[in-house]
């Protein structure tokens, strides 16, 4: 009974150091995501900036949890990459956004130069 | 999406009845939740339907947590995410608005400057007929100047032949009559000897001959000028005499050189008689020199009927 009860907690004590596993495709695609941002000037888009800061401390804050055995490493891990998402998304809409005044501007410009 | 909204508060509503006394939704919820209920009015129900519905289904797991477990850390991280999915679908909403404005001032800017192209070649073609009239009319203009210039070198070359054709016919008849420059006019001076036997006015043949280089002179000078035969006598015989006399023989000078060609409307003959002798007719040579006539070209000025 004793020798059983011993192999039980070394069982358990086994499981609750096993590192958690994080999907190599969901990692792909939370750093995929940061780079992605990077790529489209997300650093120079403040708002973009802040995103993509938390993308990445809670990629590696993730990554050190699943080696820690805790399962929260999928959340935080979500976490980060709707982070990037978003500062992907903040950088492009700034961009965009850029395109649409200097469209506005060059209508404009069209409109004033006028018939000849 | 208001069956959503309904069904979200429906849902805070009975957690609030079951569990909210004793559990306070947390602050992330709480902001998901207020985000969505914005988002789902907005820009990004119309234009990202599908990243809003991402959100939702993230917060409905959030809501689900919170009413099974309440506050916990996994209730917070599921608002969190549904929170960044709410603002991305907002983001993306108004990037897909900019869109569609650069779409529209793209469209409207082929539109305007379609327009001015076709007003620009409207412009230019008129130019370009305009400038086909203008050049037609200096074409006919330089035409009309190229003409008249050839016509000018014509008439002065015509000019310079009929000049040419004076100065050699005053140059022969210099040879038999004297030619001076008066104010009343060029006066050619003829003997009355070498054109008339004593008291007639019948001209002698060898009058002819030298009346033929006088009619060349005459000719030859300028078509507007007008030109008066002179008969002259000596003061031997009266007046009575005289008179007829001087009239018939410039009659008679004119009517020849009529015949030979000079214009009977410029040339008209007088008698002067012995009124305007050249010089006394105290001698036989005196007499002689004022017998004579004279054919007196008048100056333009003069030359009036």
């Amino acid at each position: 009974m004793m020798k059983e009860l011993m192999m039980s907690v070394a069982i358990v004590g086994l499981m609750g150091c096993t590192a958690v596993q994080i999907p190599a495709e969901r990692l792909q695609r939370s750093e995929a995501s940061i780079r992605g941002a990077e790529e489209v000037g997300a650093s120079g888009v403040p708002a973009a900036r802040l995103h993509l800061q938390l993308a990445k401390d809670q990629t590696v804050t993730a990554k050190q949890m699943a080696a820690n055995g805790e399962k929260r490493a999928l959340l935080v891990l979500a976490r980060a990459e709707s982070d990037a998402e978003l500062a992907l998304g903040l950088a492009r809409e700034a961009s965009v956004h850029d395109d649409a005044l200097r469209a506005a501007q060059d209508l404009k410009a069209v409109r004033d130069r006028g018939t000849p | 999406m208001k069956t959503r909204i309904r069904s979200l508060l429906a849902s805070i509503a009975f957690t609030g009845l079951l569990g909210g006394c004793a559990t306070t939704a947390p602050a992330e919820l709480v902001q998901a939740r207020t985000s969505y209920a914005a988002s789902s009015n907005g820009l990004a129900a119309k234009l990202t339907p599908t990243e809003l519905h991402d959100a939702w289904a993230v917060l409905a797991k959030a809501n689900k947590e919170f009413d099974e477990h309440g506050d916990t850390t996994m209730c917070r991280d599921y608002a969190y995410i549904a929170q960044r999915k709410l603002q991305l679908a907002d983001v993306k909403a108004r990037t897909e608005q900019d869109r569609q404005k650069i779409a529209e001032a793209v469209k409207a800017g082929v539109v305007v400057r379609d327009t001015q192209v076709k007003n620009t070649r409207a412009a230019l073609s008129a130019t370009r007929e305009q400038l086909k009239d203008e050049r037609r009319d200096s074409n006919a203009k330089t035409a009309e100047i190229e003409k008249t210039a050839e016509q000018l070198e014509l008439e002065k070359a015509a000019r310079m032949t009929a000049e040419a054709r004076l100065a050699g016919a005053m140059k022969d008849l210099a040879t038999i009559a004297a030619i001076k420059e008066e104010t009343r006019g060029l006066v050619i001076t003829l003997s009355g000897s070498i054109l008339f036997a004593s008291n007639k006015y019948a001209l002698l043949n060898t009058a002819m001959t030298k009346l033929d280089q006088v009619a060349e002179a005459l000719k030859a000078q300028d078509a507007d000028k007008r030109m008066v035969v002179e008969g002259h006598t000596d003061s031997q015989g009266s007046d009575r005499i005289n008179q007829p006399l001087s009239v018939n023989r410039a009659g008679a000078v004119r009517d020849y050189l009529v015949s030979r060609g000079v214009d009977s409307d410029k040339i008209r003959a007088i008698g002067m008689g012995s009124s305007r002798p050249l010089v006394d007719n105290r001698n036989a040579e005196n007499r002689a020199n004022n017998r004579r006539v004279e054919i007196v070209i008048q100056p333009s000025h003069l030359s009036v009927r």
